[in-house]
């Protein structure tokens, strides 16, 4: 009887070393190994940017053996705090500094575009909105579609949970929400917890509205203009589709070391193509393109 | 372990059952107080009547103790969906064990109980995934609403509670004496009688024991409800409303909850324990009044 225990720990010690041996490089980037670059990089700060960064520091830590990466979240607002504080060396920011917030260190790199483009069902008639029509829909002051040039419908909102970035930017930019005075979606609005699904609900109700990262859009939504421009990138960056943002790493001065090659590498073509792009945001060379 | 006598590792078995056992309670006791623990903030800061008797529901992610956090609205949705759940599973279930138990033949109560089994083990999150793609745009097509709302989630809750009390209902028509169906027939009862004045009355406790079973189940269902309820913050006027239970508001709003957000996020989940520890005790009084008998 020992000796068959034994035996089975002996199989299982051995399958885990094995199963732990084989996981320890998840690499999406096949690359080779560098050494040269050592240091400690301490990021932290948005959610919204945090997949973007932790999957770099992943990447960026395999090809690079010597450098360590800590990414931690807390929002825009705690990073640029610790930044400036000494803390981290990286701030993830999902947002623009206030003013009165560079105390003339800190440095910006931008490293997405995030265009949020509000959508409705293929069938719908509805091609633009102003904004206050929007702001009007979706905090429940219009209820039918007729009212805005639609077929007689009750109109379905969908809108996203409360830890999504995008929602946090359609609050603040087309309902007006700040911290103070926040702003609610109509109360019978469809919560839903990811891009992804937004779409499906709005692709299959024909009375739905939505919004959604601008990469998630395909063609079981249509996206409609507001204030009669289209969400594109030229009109985006350009300020007249009201609804865009940067994402940002901010660092105190510019960078150097391993930090200033962790940033290369969020900018490496690479990794905005494969990365970037996949997380339904815009490669920010594209914009700069403009 | 051969060598040593029967009295030592008899001691150390019961040892060994003795810790699995204290780990059981201790774990449910842990969990209680922890959550207990975590809602204090709420309760104190929000307050039991705006907390627990309130329909205004607003958080504030940015400043947490800026928000309202009324839980009323979640609390009917999910007695309401519980509900009308239960409206619809409860004689399907019990008219399916006596079917099983009854009325089928041999070979087809067992491809029925095997049919049975097989849903049960269906995960809930395909089962809502069905309803997300199949129910929703049906519902849509006859009611012309969004499809989402309070009667897709009690059909999927159906199909969640129904194998339990199926299953339990038919367990307990198995175990009444034959001798009872006998007399009923001997004393000229058709079939039906037999079933309607006799077994299902002598069956009493069992299936209420069943019933509860399945609406603990129902109660307790978070992924499958959250895909088709419309995880709204309105309160559900209607079986067409789209609303929120207190199981898909917790699993919608956990990522980013903060201070007394968080904080009345578990507070639900303490009301969640207690409704669940309320239907444990009924099923101990029920099986009580059983034994007696």
């Amino acid at each position: 009887m020992r000796k068959w225990i034994a035996i089975g720990l002996g199989v299982l010690i051995a399958l885990w070393v094995a199963l732990s041996a084989g996981c320890a490089s998840g690499s999406k980037l096949q690359g080779k190994t560098d050494t040269a670059i050592h240091g400690q990089v301490k990021t932290a700060g948005s959610t919204t940017v945090l997949p973007l960064a932790q999957e770099a520091a992943v990447e960026f830590t395999d090809i690079n053996r010597n450098a360590n990466v800590e990414v931690q979240g807390g929002g825009s607002s705690a990073g640029i705090t610790q930044l400036k504080e000494r803390v981290i060396d990286v701030a993830n920011s999902s947002r623009d500094l206030q003013p009165g917030e560079n105390n003339g260190t800190l440095v910006d790199h931008k490293i997405a575009f995030d265009i949020i483009a509000v959508v409705v069902n293929p069938s719908n008639p509805v091609k633009n909105l102003t904004k206050e029509q929007a702001k009007a829909i979706f905090t429940g002051k219009i209820t039918n579609w007729r009212e805005v040039g639609g077929p007689d419908e009750p109109i379905v909102v969908v809108i996203r949970d409360q830890a999504s970035g995008t929602r946090e930017v359609f609050d603040q930019r087309v309902l007006g929400s700040t911290s103070d005075k926040p702003v609610q979606c109509v109360a019978s609005a469809i919560e839903q917890a990811s891009n992804g699904v937004v779409r499906e609900v709005v692709a299959s109700t024909e009375a739905g509205i939505g919004y959604l990262s601008h990469g998630y859009v395909n063609k079981t939504v249509r996206p409609v203009n507001l204030d009669s421009a289209p969400p594109d990138i030229e009109n985006a960056s350009s300020g007249r589709y009201p609804l865009a943002r940067y994402l940002h790493m901010f660092t105190r001065g510019q960078p150097v070391g391993a930090v200033k090659s962790y940033i290369d590498f969020v900018l490496s073509q690479k990794f905005q193509v494969e990365v970037v792009r996949r997380a339904g945001y815009i490669p920010i060379r594209e914009v700069f393109k403009q | 372990m051969g060598r040593l006598g029967l009295k030592d590792s008899d001691y150390w078995v019961k040892l060994v059952m003795f810790t699995c056992a204290s780990v059981a309670i201790l774990a449910i006791l842990l969990i209680f107080l922890f959550i207990f623990r975590e809602s204090i903030p709420a309760i104190r800061q929000v307050g039991v009547g705006n907390l627990f008797f309130s329909t205004n529901w607003a958080p504030n992610v940015s400043k947490p103790e800026a928000g309202h956090y009324g839980m009323l609205t979640f609390i009917w949705g999910t007695l309401l969906t519980t509900f009308g759940a239960m409206v619809i599973a409860t004689p399907l279930g019990i008219g399916a064990a006596v079917f099983l138990d009854q009325i089928a033949p041999d070979r087809m109560a067992r491809t029925v109980r095997r049919g049975i089994e097989l849903l049960a083990g269906i995960p809930s999150v395909v089962i809502g995934w069905f309803g997300l793609i199949l129910l929703v745009p049906a519902i849509a097509r006859v009611t012309g609403s969004s499809g989402y709302g309070v009667i897709a989630a009690s059909m999927v809750l159906v199909v969640m509670a129904l194998p339990t009390i199926t299953t339990l209902s038919a367990e307990t028509l198995k175990s009444l004496p034959v001798t009872l169906k006998e007399a009923s027939v001997a004393m000229g009862a058709t079939r039906w009688q037999t079933i309607h004045k006799v077994l299902l009355p002598a069956a009493r406790e069992g299936l209420l024991i069943a019933v509860i079973l399945g609406m603990g189940r129902a109660i307790g269902e978070t992924m499958a409800v959250q895909m088709v309820i419309g995880n709204a913050r309105a309160f559900a006027l209607s079986p067409f409303s789209r609303t929120s239970t207190l199981t898909t508001r917790i699993v919608t709003d956990l990522g980013e909850a903060a201070g007394v957000f968080r904080s009345a996020l578990f507070a639900q989940a303490l009301v969640l324990l207690v409704i669940a520890m309320v239907l444990i005790i009924l099923i101990r009084l029920v099986s009580r009044r059983r034994e007696a008998w």
